[in-house]
């Protein structure tokens, strides 16, 4: 800053001093130069003044060649100071005649032109010399110039004073004057340097008087207008950016409370899919927890999860099963390991009828062959939409609980019968000394061995019921279901309680039962023995007992009601729970083991029926229950019956041999021995699968099939029989546990065909069959040729 | 008319002796005890009884290997079971056998030859 400032002052003062000096110099040298000239012209005049002079008087000289005169006309010149020298030439130029009053020089030689000639120290000057027109000669003349010379030099040194002088003044001119220039252009500097120094454009720089108006005073007006455009820039600037500054707040505000929003909805969502991942957690929890077999398959019976429960039951991982068909992996076989075909899976029923299905008593194989009895239940799946999405199935290994089950069965049946044979002596001793035939026994020992009988027969009902209501329940004994005429079992079990209703003098009414039914009759009978032999022990003398019943859409209803004292409302229901007694006292009096109402239940319940007890009116107790009715024809009589038969009819053949199908082997030992007496070869088989192939490979003269094997269904066997053209005409006898309706026997009659039910023949009437079966064949035979 | 001749076959000796004593005094027959299945079917064979009171449950050889063994030796002697067996499926079972009759244990020591008399239909 400090140099600029003395920089631009330098230059201006240089500048001013530069000019200055410039001036003087030539001021100077032109005085210089115009005395100098002066001085020469003067002495030029003096000198043509004084050579015209000298020529016309020395004319005559030369002309007469009289040297003297010409001596004495240059001679002439010594007052002349300033002349050093001076001659005369002739026409030849040759000197005449001299005038040379300082030895130091002497005239030139020769001449020269005429004219002047400024030499060192002298001027020196030819002149002409004529007469009358003529030239004769030269003149020469030579003036000192030495004072001229000092004279100019005293010049120069006055003209060298006055620049010195000049100079010093315009120095100090230049100093005072530059201050308006310089000053505010300092001035513009420094305010430029601190407007870029403190980027300020408020600053303005000062303008001096002096400058108004001029190119200085203009430039900082214009410097001054400039900042104050830059500065108001600047605010429009600061102002724009405050604006822009309130706009990004009120944008990024908006965007804070988008984005907050977009945070609590983020945490919504996180929350929520936390919230399913903790159910997908406590699912998945209580899927590996479960200790019952869970696993889930879709719409095509294809496995789509398996819990770890009933992976280890299945001996299988769900990775296994992966794009398998579940029946065909685990449910394949049943128990004799005949295959199930997947039509008729029961597990696939849910996915199918889109119905929730359960199976107590099933079967689940393991890959290494092995498999374990299981309850089951399977549900549908239905995704959000309410279609069906698949299929989850529960199951239970119930390997234990069979255990269980058997050894409870077995300890019942054991003791049951181990409890009967001591009982049997007992009982046997007291009947026969309370008769009296052993002697006669005193009144009150007579009394005593009443007591004693009536209550071993008491005991012995019990263990019966007991024993009855346990094979009930735990299903051993399959229901002999068959077609059951409503009127035939009520009048049976009437019959069986007649003479106990006449010692009891109580009238037993049965009203019309139109229906028939799909039961087991003995069952049935033994449910109402049970109920009328109550409503019997609990009526007083000369009360009627009324039996009576109702078809409905799909099951009967049979009622038995009494007049007797009735039932508390409270134990209605309850009395049919094992040992209920209404009154304690009723189980001493009356007799009963207290399982009566609980067998019946049991049975009831095993038929899919209801049981119920209800208030009768005016008085006693009302006892329903329902048995399901027979859809299709009503009962037909046994085929045995219409038969017409001779057991002596003669066998016309030769090794007659008869193929027995019967998964009861003693009953077929006997049958085989029974057939054996009578001359017959026998085979046996207890399933039906082999059946078919003894008889392909065979050919017996008859087949003995019982319709409930353990492999394949009756049915099916005789279908598959009947499809052999060698077999179509082998006469068959259905020998069934339970008698075979016509419909059933008309779908079993593909070829001759006879049915014995087996409680309704002994073994001496299965020989007679068999007989008459092989008699008739052989006469069918015999008639054969004929009537083709 | 010579009294009618029962074989009771039974390991329980105490049941042997009331059916005896039961069957003597209600009806006058000549009753002869076994108490093993071999040993009435030799008596049986021997003796040819009118009748056989045969028990379900023995060891070694038990009422229907008894039956059958009879029946092998062609005995035609009828069979009724006296057996503490009464579910309607061993009845069902022992039926078929070819036997006459069951009676269930215990028995009514007064009826037991009534019984006997119905099922062999003797008048």
């Amino acid at each position: 800053m400090t140099k600029r400032k003395h920089s631009i002052r330098r230059k201006l003062t240089r500048i001013i001093m530069m000019t200055s000096t410039a001036a003087v110099l030539l001021a100077t040298l032109g005085f210089i130069g115009s005395g100098a000239l002066k001085f020469r012209t003067r002495l030029v005049n003096d000198l043509t003044t004084i050579g015209s002079v000298i020529a016309s008087n020395s004319t005559t000289a030369l002309v007469s060649r009289d040297r003297h005169t010409a001596d004495h006309v240059l001679t002439a010149l010594h007052n002349k100071l300033s002349i050093v020298a001076a001659g005369i030439y002739d026409d030849r130029g040759k000197p005449f005649a001299r005038y040379e009053p300082h030895l130091e020089f002497s005239i030139p030689p020769v001449t020269r032109p005429d004219g002047f000639y400024d030499e060192n120290d002298r001027l020196e000057v030819f002149f002409p010399i004529r007469h009358e027109g003529v030239r004769v000669g030269t003149l020469f003349i030579a003036a000192d110039t030495r004072d001229r010379n000092a004279r100019l030099l005293q010049y120069l040194e006055i003209a060298t004073g006055i620049v010195l002088l000049s100079l010093l003044a315009a120095y100090g001119l230049a100093a005072w004057l530059q201050h308006g220039i310089s000053e505010p252009i300092v001035e513009l500097a420094r305010v430029a340097a601190l407007v870029s120094k403190d980027k300020s454009f408020s600053v303005r720089a000062s303008l001096s008087r002096l400058n108004v108006g001029d190119e200085i005073g203009n430039l900082i007006i214009g410097f001054n207008t400039m900042l104050a455009e830059l500065e108001e820039r600047d605010r429009k600037l600061v102002l724009h950016q405050t604006q822009l500054v309130t706009t990004v707040a009120q944008r990024t505000a908006e965007l804070t409370a988008a984005n907050e929003e977009l945070l609590a909805a983020k945490h919504a969502a996180e929350k929520a899919a936390a919230i399913n991942a903790q159910l997908a957690r406590e699912s998945a929890l209580i899927l590996n927890s479960a200790t019952d077999g869970i696993f889930g398959v879709d719409l095509e019976g294809e496995p789509s999860f398996l819990n770890p429960a009933g992976a280890r039951m299945l001996g299988r991982s769900l990775a296994e099963l992966r794009g398998r068909s579940m029946h065909q992996l685990i449910h394949h076989s049943d128990a004799s390991g005949n295959p199930l075909p997947e039509e008729n899976c029961s597990m696939g029923l849910a996915l199918r009828r889109g119905e929730s299905v359960a199976d107590a008593d099933d079967l689940f194989w393991r890959p290494d062959g092995t498999s374990f009895p299981v309850e089951y239940s399977t549900t549908p799946m239905f995704d959000e939409e309410g279609n069906k999405a698949g299929a989850v199935l529960i199951f239970r290994d119930i390997t234990d609980r069979r255990a269980i089950e058997k050894l409870k069965s077995e300890f019942v049946s054991t003791v049951s019968h181990e409890l009967r044979t001591p009982l049997t002596s007992i009982r046997g001793a007291l009947g026969l000394l309370g008769s009296g035939l052993l002697g006669p026994v005193a009144e009150k020992g007579q009394r005593m061995l009443e007591i004693a009988v009536s209550n071993t027969d008491r005991l012995v009902r019990l263990i019966n019921d007991i024993l009855d209501l346990e094979r009930i329940e735990s299903g051993k004994v399959e229901l002999t279901r068959g077609l059951i005429d409503a009127q035939s079992v009520v009048n049976q079990a009437r019959e069986g309680l007649q003479s106990i209703a006449d010692q009891e003098g109580i009238r037993i009414v049965v009203e019309p039962h139109i229906g028939t039914l799909w039961g087991d009759s003995d069952r049935v009978i033994q449910t109402l023995t049970n109920l009328i032999g109550n409503a019997i022990k609990f009526s007083p003398a000369n009360t009627t007992v009324t039996l009576s019943g109702t078809a409905g859409a799909t099951e009967f209803t049979f009622c038995v009601a009494d007049q007797g004292r009735g039932i508390p409302e409270e134990n209605l229901s309850s009395v049919f729970q094992r040992f209920s007694q209404v009154d304690a006292s009723d189980s001493r009096t009356r007799g009963g083991s207290g399982l009566g109402l609980a067998i019946c239940q049991s049975i009831v319940t095993a038929h899919g029926g209801r049981i119920w007890a209800e208030k009768n009116e005016p008085a006693g107790t009302r006892v329903q229950f329902t048995i399901p009715l027979e859809i299709g024809e009503p009962v037909s009589q046994p085929a045995g019956d219409s038969a017409v038969l001779h057991p002596a009819t003669p066998i016309d053949r030769d090794d007659p041999s008869v193929l027995i199908v019967e998964d009861d082997s003693d009953l077929a030992r006997v049958m085989s021995e029974a057939l054996q007496r009578r001359g017959l070869q026998t085979l046996h088989t207890t399933c039906g699968n082999e059946a078919l192939t003894i008889c392909t490979a065979q050919r017996p003269s008859l087949i003995v099939l019982d319709l409930g094997l353990p492999d394949l269904d009756g049915f099916r066997v005789v279908c598959e029989l009947r499809k052999n053209p060698a077999i179509e005409n082998v006469p068959l006898l259905v020998y069934s546990a339970r008698d075979v309706g016509s419909a059933d026997q008309s779908r079993l009659r593909l070829g001759p065909t006879e049915f014995l039910t087996k409680s309704r023949g002994t073994i001496a009437d299965f020989e007679s069959f068999v007989l008459s079966l092989l008699a008739a064949a052989t006469t069918r035979t015999k008639d054969e040729p004929h009537a083709a | 008319m010579p009294p009618k001749q029962i074989l009771i076959i039974d390991d329980e000796n105490d049941i042997q002796e009331v059916a005896r004593l039961s069957l003597q005094l209600t009806e006058q027959w000549d009753v002869m005890s076994a108490n093993s299945g071999a040993a009435g079917t030799l008596l049986a064979l021997s003796e040819g009884p009118d009748a056989i009171l045969l028990d379900v449950m023995m060891p070694d050889m038990d009422g229907p290997s008894t039956l059958r063994v009879l029946q092998q030796q062609g005995v035609r002697i009828p069979v009724i079971f006296l057996t503490a067996k009464v579910q309607p499926a061993d009845r069902q079972k022992f039926m078929q056998l070819g036997v006459r009759g069951i009676i269930p244990k215990p028995f009514d020591p007064l009826t037991l030859g009534q019984q006997i008399r119905e099922m062999l239909a003797w008048g």
